[in-house]
């Protein structure tokens, strides 16, 4: 605490210009020595790039993969980025997206056929239910016991997967599938579709609608300004009546509301059914796309279509010019770095 | 059960606690310094990847090793910029880090030896040295005294983090750094460096921890081959709480509960492998519960140092 007094580093030159003008040269920037990998690499960086975008954008077909990824990368990020603005540095959007999507599941194979018309929206809420119960398991042992709720959060994610690959090779999965999955869910537990006749299922419209609730909550609402408080300074959201521990609950426990229903869009919507490692790599997305937005919930919509339609493209660009898709990871984690960089500790500010 | 199933889950357990404690030792260094090490598995992925395509090119295998050293470093130098010169959030940083390890790894696996697939590279592995007169011991000898190189090395690291830690002024600034960054500052050393060294330091640590795996215990490299062992080496610093022997004793821990879940047919245990590998997250998660704030977490650690 004591030497965090803050005046500008003098020694490296300072990031000038607004926010989203940094925000969109460090995306350039990571682009640029992306552009030297593919020349070393011996490829033209502009067909990889012409792939991407066809890939991403080439049929109405390839937009709807890259609308339906972009939904639970969405969902999740806005519960991230509510955590770091109100200074909880929750990395648990991981564990929280695998135990909400394994929620679902078990409910929708069990109940489907008690339930009929109604499973859907209890699949649902046990999906949001199930990760904020793994989020509130972690507020806990963070509260009760002083523990610093990134290591928390960071260990049970990998708890979470050994669960869920616990029970799927145990009571859950189909027998004789040669991979671990359930069987396939009954079609009253299928999310619906957003127009008709095509595989884009409305949870595009859940996140855009929670995005726009949060932006209102985050800057309309007394919670909210609680939560911004709690971000901006322990001292002031101490005088002005907040508890470290109520935000920390509440902004935990949102982020498991948002993962899990992640979690249980991605089951209900895409698989039918869930797999082995269906989740894998959301939550830490999630960050990336939180810190891309510079932690604004309306920024969050773009960011996490950046990152989605980012993957879809590179798909196409392997299968078509044999340049390697985990070229987006390096996009993906260049970017993130560059942004942190060029906003700094200001990510956080109110 | 039987001697040798249970010298051979021994020897198991070593093999599989090398890796981590060599990126535990760096992960101390870091740590102890002020900075967060959550970017220990991408410098270990650079690590394991440039210390196989080192092999590979130059066909010597102590170029792989400098190699792995270098690539561990160039992971410690981008996370250090970013943490120390640009002042960003330490965990987000050492997760880009590593989302960028992954990524980079895979792509010039493919590209610049691949040609566009993921190639076969295969380099032969170090061997083991046996120690004269104490490699002779019974059970003992075959299981400490008859190790590859990296497996002494990284045993001998433990000892000798322990002696810099304790009774070097070096060891003494970089906890102090950790502790509190302005006494350092008064006493006339400039923390920031400290930190950015410790990093570095850090990193080859980390890079040789890559190496073990790549290069003495495997003989190839593949997309993700550390697996999270990083995080793991991340968890025994803080079961270890941030010393040397607890560390140690953590990832032997981890490298039982791993070699035992390996095991769970051959010792008919009546749990699930998945079951065990949970107990190191788990054994992390109590551990620091029972410790609560009591925790000797460096005391300056993530937050920033600025000179007024």
């Amino acid at each position: 605490m004591t030497a965090s007094t803050t005046i500008a580093p003098a020694r490296w030159p300072a990031w000038r210009g607004s926010v989203a003008l940094r925000v969109v040269q460090s995306i350039g920037l990571s682009f640029v020595i992306t552009d030297l990998l593919i020349l070393i690499a011996g490829k033209n960086p502009l067909a990889a790039y012409e792939q991407i975008v066809l890939g991403a954008f080439g049929s109405w077909a390839r937009i709807v993969v890259g609308l339906n990824k972009a939904a639970p990368y969405m969902l999740a990020g806005i519960g991230v980025a509510l955590c770091f603005r109100g200074n909880v540095a929750n990395m648990g959007a991981e564990g929280q997206i695998a135990i909400g999507g394994l929620a679902a599941s078990i409910f929708a194979l069990t109940c489907a056929g008690a339930l009929g018309a109604a499973t859907l929206p209890f699949a649902m809420l046990a999906g949001a239910l199930g990760g904020v119960v793994w989020a509130a398991i972690a507020a806990v042992i963070h509260l009760a016991r002083g523990v610093h709720e990134v290591l928390v959060t960071l260990m049970m994610n990998f708890i979470a997967w050994l669960v869920v690959a616990e029970i799927l090779h145990g009571p859950l999965g189909e027998i004789d599938a040669g991979f671990p999955q359930t069987p396939m869910f009954e079609r009253v537990a299928w999310l619906p579709k957003l127009i008709a006749r095509s595989d884009l299922h409305i949870g595009i419209l859940i996140a855009v609608l929670a995005a726009i609730a949060a932006h209102i909550v985050l800057w309309q609402t007394v919670t909210g300004f609680r939560w911004r408080l709690a971000g901006a300074s322990d001292k002031a959201s101490h005088y002005a009546g907040g508890s470290r521990a109520r935000s920390v609950f509440s902004l935990m426990a949102v982020s498991g509301v948002l993962s899990g229903a992640a979690g249980a869009i991605e089951v209900l919507g895409v698989h039918y059914r869930l797999i082995e490692g269906f989740s894998l790599g959301f939550g830490f997305n999630a960050i990336a796309i939180a810190l891309l937005a510079t932690l604004k919930p309306l920024w969050v919509i773009p960011a996490a279509l950046f990152f989605a339609f980012l993957e879809t493209g590179a798909l196409s660009m392997q299968r078509q010019i044999g340049i390697p898709s985990s070229l987006v990871l390096v996009i993906q984690g260049l970017s993130l770095i560059f942004v942190l960089c060029a906003v700094g500790r200001g990510a956080r500010k109110v | 059960m039987d001697a040798a199933l249970v010298i051979d889950f021994l020897s198991a357990t070593v093999r599989i606690a090398t890796p981590i404690l060599m990126a535990a030792m760096g992960g101390i260094l870091i740590e102890r310094a002020g900075t967060f090490a959550v970017g220990l598995e991408g410098m270990m992925l650079s690590g394991a990847f440039s210390g196989v395509v080192g092999a590979y090119l130059s066909g010597s295998i102590v170029m792989g090793l400098v190699a792995a050293c270098v690539g561990g470093l160039v992971f410690g130098v981008i996370i250090a910029i970013a943490t120390t010169r640009f002042d960003t959030e330490h965990m987000v940083t050492g997760l880009a880090a590593n989302l960028l390890a992954l990524g980079f790894t895979s792509f010039a696996l493919r590209t610049v030896i691949g040609r566009g697939q993921a190639p076969v590279i295969h380099t032969p592995l170090l061997e083991s040295i046996p120690i004269p007169f104490l490699s002779d011991i019974p059970v003992l000898g075959a299981l400490l005294f008859r190790q590859p190189p990296l497996t002494y090395l990284a045993f001998a690291a433990v000892v000798a983090i322990a002696l810099f830690l304790r009774r070097t002024r070096g060891g003494l600034l970089l906890t102090a750094s950790g502790e509190n960054p302005l006494a350092v500052f008064a006493a006339g050393t400039d923390p920031i460096r400290v930190r950015f060294t410790a990093l570095l330091a850090g990193g080859i640590f980390a890079g040789l921890a890559g190496a073990v795996l790549s290069l003495q215990q495997v003989g190839t490299f593949t997309d993700g081959m550390t697996g999270g062992r990083g995080y793991m080496a991340l968890a025994a610093v803080i079961v270890g709480r941030w010393l040397p022997l607890g560390t140690l004793a953590g990832c032997i821990m981890f490298g039982a509960t791993e070699a035992l879940q390996l095991r769970v047919q051959a010792f008919n245990l009546p749990v699930s492998s998945y079951v065990i590998q949970m107990v190191p997250y788990l054994a992390t998660l109590l551990v620091l519960a029972g410790l609560g704030r009591t925790a000797r977490l460096p005391a300056a650690i993530g937050q920033p140092f600025r000179r007024d």
